[in-house]
């Protein structure tokens, strides 16, 4: 066993340049031996240590760089973690159906929508500006006859005189 | 400690904090490996990180200068290693080489590779627990 140990195989598969039949020799001996566990724990920790030494400070905004890009993953994503998710395809059983409701409230205050309303929105102003001008010129029109019409009656009513 | 190690690797840091964005990114793909018995975090997220860097590796091999590579700053582990001891842990740490392509650089063997790489450990447990003590 110290010989397994002392030849190496250990150190490559923490460095993650062991093959992969390397790596399965080594959990192998890992379950099946105390001590080659014992002394990969100790080769884990040394890769600590040496990190350790090395470290430096994420820049801030980093955490939530990360924070935003793995909400957005999560919306694309099925929830289940994957380990559910292999479970109900081993069993051909399915998974449990979602609710038959609408979640009405969401947290975010902002909403996402088709590019297609963009047109919509757009001919629905344009729409809305060109009825509000010729209101404005039948307003105008309907007002300058009607006081023709004044015009007009007072004239009328003096000629009678 | 996973950003200076990335930082080590492509020794720029905005590119450091991409990749370590990236590799952040991949966790919820793999969260139960991390609640496996046993499992060291760290450990697991650098070998994520190697994982997202093989491409980099990659480039770097191609376009090898024949100059040795260590870490972009100075470690006081490495530091503390032979010529040929940081060779072997930095190749295999900071560039991603694998066992047999360090040996056909040193001119010697898989299983001289990894005595040397043994030394290398052996000297940050030395120094780790002298640390320790004080």
């Amino acid at each position: 066993m110290q010989e397994y140990i002392n030849s190496g195989i250990l150190e490559t598969y923490v460095l993650g340049c062991a093959s992969e039949e390397e790596a399965r020799e080594v959990l192998y001996m890992k379950e099946q031996h105390p001590e080659i566990r014992s002394a990969l724990e100790q080769l884990e920790i040394d890769m600590e240590r040496i990190a350790e030494a090395g470290a430096l400070l994420p820049p801030p905004g980093t955490w939530s760089k990360i924070e935003k890009q793995i909400e957005e993953i999560s919306l694309r994503q099925p929830t289940e973690p994957a380990i559910y998710r292999e479970r109900y395809n081993d069993n051909t059983q399915a998974p449990p159906t979602p609710p038959d409701y609408i979640n009405v409230e969401s947290e975010s205050s902002h909403m996402r929508i088709h590019k297609v309303w963009r047109w919509v929105f757009a001919a629905v102003f344009v729409l809305g500006k060109i009825f509000l001008g010729f209101a404005i010129y039948y307003y105008l029109e309907n007002r300058q006859m009607q006081e023709q019409l004044l015009e007009l009656k007072t004239e009328m009513k003096q000629l009678k005189k | 400690m996973l950003l200076g190690y990335i930082f080590d690797v492509v020794k720029d840091e905005q590119q450091a904090e991409k990749y370590l964005i990236d590799v952040f990114n991949d966790v919820p793909t793999v969260l139960h490996e991390f609640s496996e018995h046993g499992t060291n975090a760290y450990c697991k997220l650098q070998l994520m990180a190697k994982k997202r860097l093989s491409g980099y590796f990659k480039n770097v091999e191609d376009c090898e200068d024949g100059r040795p590579r260590t870490s972009a700053r100075p470690n006081k582990y490495t530091d503390l290693m032979t010529a040929e001891q940081q060779l072997v842990f930095c190749g295999i740490h900071y560039q991603g080489k694998n066992t047999a392509t360090i040996a056909a650089e040193l001119n010697t063997n898989e299983e001289g590779v990894r005595r040397l790489l043994k030394e290398a450990f052996i000297i940050i447990r030395n120094n780790r627990d002298h640390a320790g003590i004080h």
